[in-house]
Formats: C-alpha cells, sequence, structure tokens
C-alpha cells in the first residue's frame, strides 16, 4: 500500500488538483453507512408454481442451450413437465412480472419443449440415491400419487401404487383427451417414475378389494383417489338411458371404449370436464353443445380451452339450467331447460344464476353428459383418517389424522388441478421421509419454502441444513425492477392445429416451439431476483467498488472502497441486489 | 482565404482550426448552429474529433471535463439556460483545472422565454474561475478561438468566449480564414503535465480536506492574475502571425476626451458611429470596448479613463439590485484610486432589444446634463421614454 504524502508548503502542492502517487492508503468503504450486497430473491414464477419448479434456473439453462441440463432441473421437483407443459393452467404465467410490461413469459410451452426435447434424445432419469428401508403404500396412481412415489422413490423408499383402474395416470390418463395430452407423453414420464423401483398394482379398489387397514406392513401411506365421481343434476329423469357423465364419459373413451353418442349431444356445464367431452364427442363425429347455468365471465374452465372450443365452433349456450329430461320409447329424446338471469353473488364471489320463470324451452337431444363437477367417493375411508366435507382433512405437512396416513390431490381441500395435485404429491413425500426419520419438521417450511404460496422446493430439502445456501424469503413483484433495461418483445405463440383439421382426429391440438422459438422466447424472461452477470453493477458503480471475478463468476463488492451510494442496487434491473444499514 | 460566414460558423471554424479532439454539446437557440457545423465537420471529416452527442448541457461539460482530464483539446458551446444548467460544471473545471474552451452566445435567461441577446447570462458565471473573452465581431470571434486554446492551455484555466445573439451568431460577414500551417504553429499540441492514464494512476479532484482546499483555491487566483498578461502576449503573438490583434480593451478615438462611453459585444461598433458623429459635432467623446472581463483588467482601463472627465458604461445586462455589471466592476476597481471621474450606468439592450445610435447618444446627453450619476443605473430605450 502507498504511503500518504504530506505536502508542508502551498509551492510543494501539483497546480491541479491530483495525487502524486496511488491513493489505496484511503479506504474511503469506511465513510460507509449503508452497504449493499447481492442477494437473489425469489422470482415470482418459482413462487406461483405450486409444484415448486425453479423455472427461472430453467429459463438461464436453456438461454444457453443446456436444454437437458434445464430439463433436468424441473424434474428435481416435478416428474411431469410433459404433462404440465401441456395441461396445465400454468400460474407461473399468471405471476410473471413480464406480463405487467407486455406479456408473460411463455412458461408452460418451455417447460413442454424441454420435455419434448428430453424424449427425443431418450433421456432417463438416475437413481442417485440409496436404497432406504421403509416401505410406503400411495393409494391412486394420479399426479398426486405418482408425483409422492418418484419423490420417496428417489429418496431411496420402496413403494407400491395401488390403482383401482387398469391404467396407471388417474385423471390424467382417463380424464384429458389425447389432443391435448397424448397418452405417449404421460407413459414416457410414468415409465420414467416406475424406472426408479416403484411397483404398481392395478384393478385393485380400496374397499372394495382392501381396506386401509390391509396396509399395516407399509410404514407410511399415501391417500391420493381423486375426485372420479360425478356430481348428480338432481332433475327428474337423470336415470334414463342415454344419460352419461363427462368423467365416465371420458374415461370411456380414454380407456377405448366404444361409446355411442348419437348427433345430438348436449353436455352440462362449464368446466374443464365439460369442455374435454364436448370436444371429444365432435371429434367422435356428433354434433355437441354446451350449456351452462352462468355467463363465460364466470366459467371455471381454462380460457385456452374455452378458445380452442370456440375455435372447434362448439355452440355454448350461456345462462341455461336443464330442469327435466324427457324419455321416449326408452330414449333420452328432448331437454327441458330454462333460461336464467344473473343474480348477487354468492360465497365464492361468482354472480349466482336466478331461473327466469316461464322462461322453458325444450332441445332434441340424442344424449346428454353432465359435468358439473367432481367429487371424491371417500365411502372406503375409515372416519378416523379424518374426512369434512366430502374432503380428507390435511395439516400443513398433507398428514392425516391416522398416524402414518398422508393424503393429497383432489381429495384434500385444495384447488382441484393437475399442478396442485403434485405440489401435494411432493409434499407428502418430503414429510413421509420426515415421519420416517423421526424427524422434528417444524421449522422445516422456512428452509425450504419457495415465497409465500405453499410451494416447497425438493432440492433444498434434499439438500439439508448444512449444504443449503442462504435463501431470500423476498418475492421479487413488477415494482421492484428497473425497466429501463428491458425492451418490449412479444410473446411467442405456440402453432396450433387448423381447426379443419381437428375433427375426427384426437392428434394434438398444440404443435409445441421449435428449439429456434423456444430458445428466443427464453431471453424474455426478467431473471426477476436472480444475477444473471449483467453487469450493471459493475458499469454503474462510480467508485469502481463492483469487482468481476472469472467468466461466470458472481461479482463482488469491494467494501474497502464502496461507499454505500447504493447506485448498483438501484440499477440491477432484476432486484438481484439488496441495501442494508452498515453495522458499526 | 475569406469566406462569408454568421458568427456561429466563425465559432465553429475556428475550433476546427485548433484542431480540437473532443467536442461535446447540447443544442440550444442561438447557439445550436455552431454544433451544427462542428458535427458536419466531424462527420465528414475536416475535424477529427470525437463528437459526443449528450442529454444535457451539464452532461456536455462533464463530458470535457473527462476528455480534458484524459489530456485532449475539448470544446463546447452553449447558450443562456443552457450555461446556467453548466454552472456546478463549471466550477468544476476551473477547479480541476482543466483547458476547457467554450464559445457561449449571449441571451437573455426566461423567465418570461425569450431567445435573444442580453449579456446577463455570461455575467452570472463570473466567479466560476474561467476567463471571459468578449467579442465584437465574427472575426474576433474565429480568432479568439484560437486564442483562447493557447491561453487556456498555458494558465490552465478553462476559457469562455462571448458572443451576442444574432447580431453575431445569426449574421454573416466576411471573415478572413487562416493557414492551417500558421494556426499549428501559432498552436502546438496539448500536452498536459498529468492526466488519466492507466499506466501511470493519479487521483483526480479526490476529496481535499481544509488543510490543503486553501492552497488550490490560491493557485487558481494567482493563475486568474497572471493570466492577464498571457492573454496581452497571446494576443500580440497573434498580430504578429495573423496580422490581426484586439488587446485586453480597445480604447477609440479617447485622446484628449472628457466623456468617454465604455461597453462590450457589438454594442461597440454602434458606439463608433455614435463617436464618430459626435466627434464630428466637435464633442470630446470617446469609446472604449471592454473585451477581457475575466480577469478584470482594471490598470489597462485606468490608464484610459484616469483623464476622463466622465465615464458612462452602457451595459447590456443588469444584477438587480446593483444595476449595470460592467459599471459596477469600473467602480470597484476605481475605488482605491484617490482622483477618478465619476462612471454613469445605462442599462440597454436586454434581451435583444435594438440599442440604436439614438439610445447611445441619449446616454451620453444624459451623462452631460447631470453633474453627477445618479445613485441607480439609468435604463435606457425604454418604452415610455
Amino acid at each position: 500500500m502507498a504511503e500518504q504524502i504530506i505536502f508542508k508548503r502551498e509551492e510543494d502542492l501539483p497546480y491541479q488538483p491530483v495525487s502524486l502517487a496511488s491513493m489505496t492508503w484511503n479506504k474511503t468503504g469506511s465513510w460507509r453507512y449503508l452497504r449493499p450486497r447481492f442477494e437473489n430473491k425469489i422470482p415470482p414464477c418459482n413462487e406461483g408454481c405450486p409444484a415448486g419448479q425453479d423455472i427461472e434456473g430453467a429459463m438461464v439453462l436453456m438461454g444457453k442451450g443446456k436444454v437437458l441440463e434445464a430439463w433436468e432441473l424441473l424434474k428435481e421437483e416435478n416428474p411431469f413437465p410433459g404433462v404440465c407443459g401441456r395441461v396445465c393452467f400454468h400460474p407461473c404465467e399468471s405471476s410473471c412480472n413480464r406480463k405487467d410490461f407486455d406479456e408473460a413469459v411463455s412458461i408452460n410451452a418451455l417447460e413442454r419443449f424441454l420435455a419434448d426435447a428430453a424424449s427425443k434424445q431418450g433421456r432417463r432419469l438416475r437413481r442417485e440415491r440409496e436404497k432406504r428401508k421403509g416401505k410406503i403404500a400411495i393409494v391412486g396412481s394420479g399426479p398426486a400419487g405418482l408425483t409422492c412415489a418418484y419423490h420417496l422413490a428417489r429418496m431411496g423408499y420402496g413403494v407400491m401404487i395401488f390403482e383401482a383402474l387398469p391404467v396407471l395416470g388417474g385423471m390424467l390418463r382417463v380424464g384429458i383427451p389425447d389432443y391435448r395430452l397424448p397418452k405417449k407423453v404421460l407413459e414416457e414420464e410414468i415409465d420414467q417414475i416406475l424406472d426408479l423401483g416403484v411397483k404398481a398394482e392395478i384393478n385393485v379398489r380400496l374397499g372394495q378389494d382392501f381396506l386401509l387397514s390391509d396396509l399395516a406392513e407399509y410404514q407410511a401411506v399415501f391417500l391420493a383417489m381423486g375426485n372420479h365421481r360425478s356430481k348428480s343434476m338432481g332433475i327428474p329423469g337423470e336415470e334414463a338411458p342415454g344419460i352419461m357423465s363427462g368423467v365416465e364419459f371420458l374415461r370411456n373413451v380414454n380407456l377405448g371404449k366404444e361409446v355411442v353418442l348419437g348427433k345430438r349431444v348436449a353436455v352440462i356445464g362449464g368446466g374443464n370436464t365439460a369442455f374435454d367431452a364436448a370436444r371429444c364427442a365432435l371429434r367422435l363425429g356428433a354434433k355437441p353443445f354446451i350449456l351452462y347455468r352462468r355467463t363465460r365471465e364466470e366459467m371455471p374452465a381454462f380460457p385456452g380451452e374455452i378458445a380452442e372450443a370456440e375455435e372447434e365452433a362448439i355452440e355454448i349456450s350461456y345462462l341455461v339450467s336443464p330442469v327435466r329430461l324427457i324419455a321416449e320409447n326408452g330414449r333420452i329424446s328432448q331437454l327441458e331447460c330454462v333460461k336464467n338471469r344473473l343474480g348477487p353473488a354468492d360465497e365464492d364471489g361468482r354472480r349466482r344464476p336466478v331461473e327466469i320463470k316461464g322462461s322453458n324451452f325444450f332441445l332434441e337431444v340424442d344424449r346428454v353428459i353432465s359435468a358439473i363437477g367432481e367429487e371424491a367417493d371417500l365411502s372406503a375411508l375409515p372416519k378416523k383418517v379424518g374426512i369434512k366435507e366430502n374432503a380428507v382433512l390435511t395439516d400443513e405437512r398433507g398428514a392425516t389424522k391416522q398416524k402414518g396416513v398422508f393424503a393429497g390431490g383432489d381429495i384434500t381441500h385444495q384447488p382441484r388441478t393437475v399442478v396442485h395435485a403434485i405440489g401435494s404429491g411432493k409434499r407428502a413425500a418430503i414429510f413421509i421421509d420426515c415421519f420416517l426419520k423421526g424427524i422434528q419438521w417444524q421449522g422445516l417450511f422456512e428452509a425450504i419454502r419457495i415465497g409465500e404460496r405453499g410451494s416447497l422446493s425438493m432440492k433444498r430439502y434434499l439438500q439439508g441444513e448444512n449444504e443449503r445456501a442462504e435463501m431470500s424469503s423476498k418475492t421479487v413483484h413488477f415494482k421492484d425492477l428497473n425497466l429501463d433495461y428491458f425492451d418490449y418483445k412479444k410473446r411467442k405463440k405456440m402453432p396450433k392445429a387448423q381447426p379443419s383439421k381437428r375433427l375426427g382426429s384426437f392428434a394434438e391440438v398444440n404443435l409445441g416451439f421449435s428449439e429456434e422459438v423456444a430458445v428466443e422466447e427464453t431471453g424474455r424472461c426478467f431473471n426477476c431476483g436472480v444475477c444473471n452477470l449483467c453487469d450493471n453493477c459493475y458499469i454503474f458503480c462510480p467508485d469502481v467498488a463492483i469487482l468481476k471475478q472469472g467468466e461466470e463468476q458472481a461479482n463482488i463488492v469491494d467494501y474497502d472502497h464502496c461507499k454505500g451510494c447504493g447506485i448498483c442496487v438501484q440499477e440491477c434491473p432484476r432486484d438481484a441486489m439488496a441495501m442494508e444499514e452498515e453495522q458499526k | 482565404m475569406k469566406k462569408i460566414m454568421v458568427g456561429n460558423h466563425a465559432v465553429s471554424w475556428g475550433v476546427m482550426l485548433a484542431r480540437a479532439q473532443v467536442i461535446s454539446a447540447y443544442p440550444i437557440t442561438p447557439q445550436t448552429t455552431i454544433v451544427e457545423e462542428l458535427s458536419v465537420l466531424c462527420a465528414d471529416g475536416r475535424l477529427k474529433a470525437i463528437f459526443i452527442p449528450v442529454e444535457s448541457e451539464h452532461s456536455a461539460m462533464a463530458c470535457c471535463i473527462g476528455a480534458a482530464a484524459a489530456g485532449v483539446r475539448t470544446f463546447t458551446a452553449t447558450s443562456s439556460q443552457g450555461l446556467a444548467l453548466m454552472h456546478e460544471m463549471l466550477h468544476w473545471a476551473s477547479g480541476a483545472r482543466l483547458p476547457i474552451v467554450m464559445a457561449n452566445v449571449n441571451r437573455s435567461l426566461g423567465s418570461p422565454w425569450n431567445i435573444w441577446g442580453e449579456q446577463t447570462d455570461s455575467l452570472s458565471q463570473r466567479d466560476t474561475g474561467w476567463l471571459q473573452l468578449y467579442c465584437e465581431s465574427n472575426q474576433e470571434v474565429l480568432d479568439t478561438v484560437i486564442q483562447a486554446f493557447k491561453i487556456a492551455e498555458e494558465v490552465r484555466l478553462p476559457v469562455m468566449l462571448v458572443l451576442d445573439a444574432f447580431f453575431l451568431s445569426h449574421t454573416a460577414e466576411p471573415v478572413e480564414i487562416p493557414e492551417q500551417s500558421l494556426v499549428d504553429d501559432f498552436l502546438p499540441p496539448y500536452r498536459p503535465e498529468f492526466r488519466l492514464d492507466p499506466a501511470e494512476a493519479h487521483s483526480f479532484g479526490c476529496l481535499t480536506p481544509p488543510e490543503y482546499f486553501m492552497e488550490f483555491r490560491y493557485k487558481i487566483q494567482q493563475s486568474m492574475i497572471q493570466s492577464q498578461g498571457v492573454t496581452q502576449r497571446t494576443d500580440e503573438e497573434f498580430g504578429r502571425a495573423f496580422g490581426r490583434k484586439y488587446g485586453l480593451i480597445e480604447p477609440y478615438k479617447c485622446e484628449g476626451a472628457d466623456l468617454v462611453l465604455v461597453t462590450s459585444g457589438t454594442i461597440a461598433s454602434t458606439a463608433r458611429v455614435v463617436v464618430d458623429a459626435l466627434r464630428e459635432k466637435r464633442r470630446k467623446v470617446g469609446m472604449v470596448k471592454v473585451r477581457l472581463f475575466r480577469p478584470f483588467p482594471k490598470e489597462e482601463l485606468w490608464a484610459v479613463l484616469r483623464d476622463a472627465k466622465k465615464v458612462a458604461v452602457v451595459d447590456r445586462n443588469v444584477s438587480f439590485g446593483v444595476g449595470g455589471i460592467f459599471a459596477h466592476e469600473i467602480r470597484a476597481a476605481f475605488c482605491n484610486e484617490k482622483e477618478r471621474p465619476p462612471i454613469y450606468s445605462y442599462i440597454a439592450g436586454l434581451g435583444g432589444r435594438d440599442v440604436t445610435p439614438q439610445v447611445l447618444n441619449d446616454a451620453v446627453y444624459q451623462t452631460y446634463k447631470r453633474p453627477q450619476p445618479e445613485e441607480q443605473s439609468i435604463w435606457v430605450g425604454m418604452r415610455s421614454s
């Protein structure tokens, strides 16, 4: 370090205010009252994904062309990127900060691209952990059950799945039609789970072929039977032949059973099941139409599904309720309906339909498919498991009232979506592991949760206490970004099959991104809260107090010379820095 | 070679001949065509300089400061509000001892909006440590640009040359363009003692505690005093090389004058005509044009004005609460002299109002009429009079 020069007389000083030697003796960082630091925070997409995927991390890898690594990163948390990339309602995208800038990043389509790319390259997962003692029984092989099985198997446990149907996959297999989720995609991801050593028995139904008490040899049980029973419409004539539930219809179609439809098929309901049923009926040569008791505003089906049905010219009548089914010669022939108007909002905030007296009218129908909602059949469960409002009660771990019995998916009180089911399966796997190891689970949430919306990180869980890096609990919101550094760019749209080509075919409607488009779309990611070495801090620091390390190495703050002005933090486009008071 | 050109282009051509290396400026009426012409000269390669467009005058001066610290010849131009916006950077430029040259086209400051000539903008910057030279013709403008670089680089202080809005900036006159080789002989390349250079690191303008700060200020004052002689010598050298010189002040028919008009800029040209007419009427009237305002050429003015019976200063500027600024400076400069002429102060031509011979005649007439100056400056050429 250079020595300080002392000037004794005016003549000794240079004419210009310039140091005559190095000033490194002067550690100007000592003037600092505020201290900037690099702090990665939680991207809102990651927080918004109930399956807890590191979406932002996958975007970064993909942007670098590391497609398989990106896929593996998703697979750390979710065994079903190929499924979710097709059928998820992508709350990640509604959480995406970019939606407030121009349009959300096309995360869902990118997830699908990753899964398809891995599939094309025949990529399989490695089983990494040693085998462990402990066997777990899983009842139901839907997304919740299979996800739980996947994670437990990866931890080294023996897993046995009991499935009532002749196929694995639950609603993914028998509820979602091929044109949305090709069987091959689902089967491939299920096979990857079975490859981990998961065993499964089909055609065994709880309550019919075995009881919960028969599973005593297992150290833990995960219940995930799903909602496979259609709610009844509760109108006269419902028992007539020619009437079928949406769930039943879709199950038959998906299992390849012959279904006789006739021409005019009335589908009752406004949820995804109703739309899937109508679109299947269309593909089977019928002329389906949807009757919904409220307006499009209140429809629970995903907007994409509604739009695709409209593209396929499926007629949708709003504010109509069926009141009676009329059979003729033992066959359904007419549906008596009534018109509604919207009344005041009910508990869930949607406006309630109110019947308009005397507005009754009749529709000629050959078939009626009722899809007004599904519910669980919990008749086989003992009371001590804990059931309320026809759903299994669980605590924050997913544990039921009965020791060692966990539950997840649609039979529990949670949103009835694929990705929530996957999230609940993962959560159960984590806490079954804790249960089997006798680990204190209280306090674990703080360490492994991703933000405030219930998503958990399996990666962080498996890292264990000592390996786990410090993680910020702050989620980056739109207001936290410095938008000066982002350019407007249109969201890439996935190509779709022409509506005219969809008739009579169960071929997939959405066709996926090319690699070129996918990589371009990842470039739209803001990388909220995560340093991507854009070097704005380095460029803007007036004191040259941001130091660059090697290639791909994180920048560091030179606290000997940082004066705490905060420009680096201000100019960070993505809120990957934080400012705190200096502890003197 | 003679060329017909407006005053603004005379600035640009002076800068080209001086071989400025970095130019950074932001356009403002009436300065804009200086910068336009410079960008053309840079673009077509006649001037090998880096032209840095910026988003404000403050940034323009900041760029010049950085470039000058890096050791290159640096130029900018502005006017009025733009100069005011540069204010803090002007202090920095002189404090850092950087020989930046700037052309300021005199224009009034709003409010209310006014784009026309008035000296209050540059005179508001008189305490910033910049030399100030006020020009009367387009030829003087071009020549002063070249002189300014030489003076600045010798005394290590920035120099502002000043020209009147429109009367010079947008008025075409024949201008003799000096030979480049002669200019090169007159103005050698800039070679600073210190410059930003990673190979030889120095800290520039870093925090200087009270133990040292005053010494740096003292050095500026010494250099400013010294710069008067340098300006004088440079002007004489210029005269020998190019056949034109301007002095620090320029007396006109002051021999035996009992009343001397003092003014600056283009008003001096009108004043010459008025003096000629009055001399024909056997009035003993003379005129002094003040060219160098900072440092203030007290000795030169005293030598010319000491024998006058009355001095009438016509200011195209105002310091509110005091009055005409040149008059005020002259009064202050002479205050320690025992026998001194009374200084009459007139304010004229604000916001671009024409200062006609009648206006100057009025000032002369009032000076003759009043036995002694009024406390306050007298405003001439007002609508009521």
